[in-house]
């Protein structure tokens, strides 16, 4: 196949890391393993969790931006968020899961998260 | 059962010559499909089904079948085109002339992702807003340009904080070299970016736009 790159940075290794993706993406389809429901159901939660939680996040930013907060409320928003945060990522590892775990890829819509 | 690999203008490109593809013309148009073998799905079967879609691009305009994508026989598929075929006409009409390029930007360096241990509540938001700045002086300095040189584009969702655009641009055939050059100079101007220019590809991203 000729060659599909058109213009590329040296280290071009920057962007290899996704490359066990395509492997990945296509097992992770096919091979639904009934033996880890209950990770999968907490994987499944946890994801819309943190969906909610990013959401909630870039909102609360662009308040911030707007400059409508004062002082008082844009630490207490930062204390929030970090809270929940650090609960998160507790709860990630009670169930040991990682940060790309709670991603979904949405095809050509990219990522969830 | 036979997987489909594209949809074209009646009659139909001419087929590479190894391949165990075959074209069903079908009014205006004519899909392009070979029987469907069944093999673990794989990056490498991935590729061959990827191989006779561009194979096929080089000929002629075409609308990509999804890999994996398949039907009971000849009359099925046949009998589907006929139902869309003034959808499939116009998705081919606006991707005609046109191939797929893709970019993606990544930093130089990855910055550190702002925490929850340690930082105060302010330097955690500041962090936030930071990178989300970012994003958006990435998307106007970098994606606004090649918009501009593209027939249209699909931005998609960034995988991880450390890439902060990738997408996708419909790209007139006689305008790739433009489009790369204008890359290169991007790249020039932003040192701390890494731009990631591919193609031409068949039109994934705008076959429904």
């Amino acid at each position: 196949m000729r060659s599909k790159v058109l213009h590329a940075p040296p280290d071009l290794d920057l962007f290899a890391s996704d490359r066990r993706d395509i492997d990945a993406s296509l097992s992770r389809r096919i091979n639904a393993d009934p033996e880890n429901l209950e990770r999968g159901l907490a994987q499944l939660v946890l994801t819309i969790i943190e969906l909610l939680r990013q959401l909630m996040e870039r909102q609360a930013l662009r308040r911030i931006d707007g400059g409508t907060l004062s002082e008082e409320q844009i630490e207490r928003l930062g204390s929030t968020f970090m809270e929940l945060d650090r609960r998160m990522e507790e709860l990630r590892t009670q169930f040991g899961l990682t940060e790309e775990d709670l991603n979904l890829r949405l095809g050509p819509l990219g990522n969830l998260l | 059962m036979i997987e489909l690999y594209a949809v074209t203008d009646a009659p139909g490109p001419p087929l590479p010559g190894r391949a165990v593809a075959r074209v069903l013309p079908s009014g205006r148009l004519a899909v392009v499909y070979a029987p469907a073998v069944d093999v673990e799905a794989s990056a490498d079967a991935l590729w061959r089904h990827e191989e006779l879609v561009e194979a096929l691009m080089e000929q002629t305009d075409l609308l990509p079948f999804r890999y994996g994508t398949r039907c009971e026989d000849e009359d099925a598929a046949e009998r589907q085109v006929e139902e869309r075929e003034a959808e499939l006409s116009a998705a081919l009409e606006r991707i005609r002339g046109a191939v797929e390029l893709s970019v993606r930007v990544r930093l130089a360096e990855v910055p550190a992702a702002p925490r929850s241990g340690g930082d105060s509540a302010g330097d955690y938001v500041a962090a936030k807003a930071r990178a989300a700045g970012f994003e958006r002086a990435v998307s106007d300095g970098v994606h606004e340009p090649l918009r501009l040189l593209a027939r249209t584009s699909r931005q998609r969702a960034a995988d991880s904080p450390s890439e902060p655009l990738r997408a996708a641009y419909l790209v007139d055939r006689n305008r790739i070299e433009k489009f790369a050059l204008e890359v290169a100079r991007l790249q020039e101007s932003r040192p701390d970016l890494r731009l990631l220019c591919t193609g031409p590809w068949p039109p994934y991203s705008f076959i429904d736009a």
